[in-house]
């Protein structure tokens, strides 16, 4: 099977550009994973209700990407042993705003798969996964101290 | 009436998701994720719209309209609402004007001429925020559910769009 989200036959495959996106999409929901744990360490325990729910989240899109993208021959990207994080995160804002990160890079790639899909049940898929990653930033957001809370255009570049 | 997406101003505007091993190199140089080109000659055939998208996007600019003019109304009946959504109209309006922007043809002319229903409803100020909560959600079911009719840049932009009146909808909550 391939791993790079191409046909294994010499005629690229008329989903090809969207298994890629589909792979940077579950690479996101690898390394918003693995964040979470961060995010979670980070918090008392009395608030890591919602890091649960946001990892859990990301958890059910992994494996509906897995499993969609072997129904395809193409092999799942594995996730990496570990990630270098963009800032040190030592506090509860800190906290915040890496979930914020996760949550906007997951919005990016989705809207990538929307830009890339051919197949009408993949945009179904991305409006959804895009959605649920707006709310949960936007739910992060002001612990983190972002502002505006909202987006007007979640995964796209605002200029 | 089809613009090819080279010629849209939805073209170029895409970033590039990160992936496993860039998400964390760019946020720790301090920059938005690396930008690229929307999409190659391929996406430019695939995100011609057919005239029934064309009537359907022009559709869609009008849902917009309505929302623009449901933040308008309810801010009237409610100035405390007003100061405390503010931020939340300029964005709606900000979706409009990219949504006009990336219709075929533009539909900028059109929209001005039929607007925003003339039958609108009477808002006061003790149900001006679930009237606008219920507007907003709306306007995002319909744009959620127009995105799959598009391919490219204008379903990306219309999930887009639709999922950042979902985090509306929670800040009205």
């Amino acid at each position: 099977m391939a791993d790079d989200g191409s046909s294994t036959s010499s005629t690229p495959s008329p989903t090809a550009a969207e298994d890629a996106a589909l792979q940077d999409a579950l690479a996101a929901a690898h390394t918003a994973i693995w964040g979470y744990g961060v995010v979670g360490a980070a918090l008392p325990a009395g608030a890591r209700k919602p890091v649960v729910t946001a990892e859990q989240a990301h958890r059910d899109v992994r494996d509906q990407l897995a499993t969609l993208l072997t129904s395809r021959q193409v092999d799942p990207v594995p996730a990496e042993a570990a990630y270098a994080l963009p800032f040190p995160v030592l506090s509860p804002i800190d906290a915040a705003a890496l979930a914020v990160t996760l949550e906007e890079g997951t919005a990016t790639a989705w809207t990538w798969v929307l830009d890339q899909a051919t197949e009408r049940s993949t945009r179904e898929l991305g409006v959804a996964a895009l959605t649920a990653a707006e709310q949960r930033a936007v739910g992060w957001r002001p612990s983190a101290g972002r502002a505006p809370v909202t987006s007007a255009f979640p995964g796209l570049a605002n200029s | 009436m089809s613009d090819p997406l080279s010629a849209s101003p939805v073209a170029g505007m895409l970033s590039r998701p990160f992936t496993r091993r860039t998400l964390f190199a760019a946020a720790l140089a301090g920059t938005a994720l690396a930008m690229v080109g929307c999409t190659g000659s391929d996406a430019d055939v695939s995100d011609a719209v057919t005239p029934a998208q064309v009537d359907q996007l022009a559709a869609q600019v009008q849902v917009q309209e309505e929302l623009v003019a449901a933040y308008d109304r309810a801010f009237a009946a409610s100035p405390e609402l007003a100061l405390a959504a503010a931020v939340l109209a300029d964005q709606a309006r900000e979706q409009l004007d990219r949504l006009r922007a990336a219709a075929p043809g533009n539909t900028a002319a059109a929209a001005s001429t039929t607007g925003p229903s003339a039958t609108a409803p009477v808002v006061d100020a003790a149900g001006a925020r679930a009237y606008l909560r219920a507007q907003v959600a709306a306007a995002a079911d319909a744009h959620a559910a127009a995105c799959p009719d598009f391919t490219g840049g204008r379903a990306a932009m219309l999930g887009s769009i639709s999922a950042g009146l979902r985090g509306q909808d929670g800040q009205l909550a």
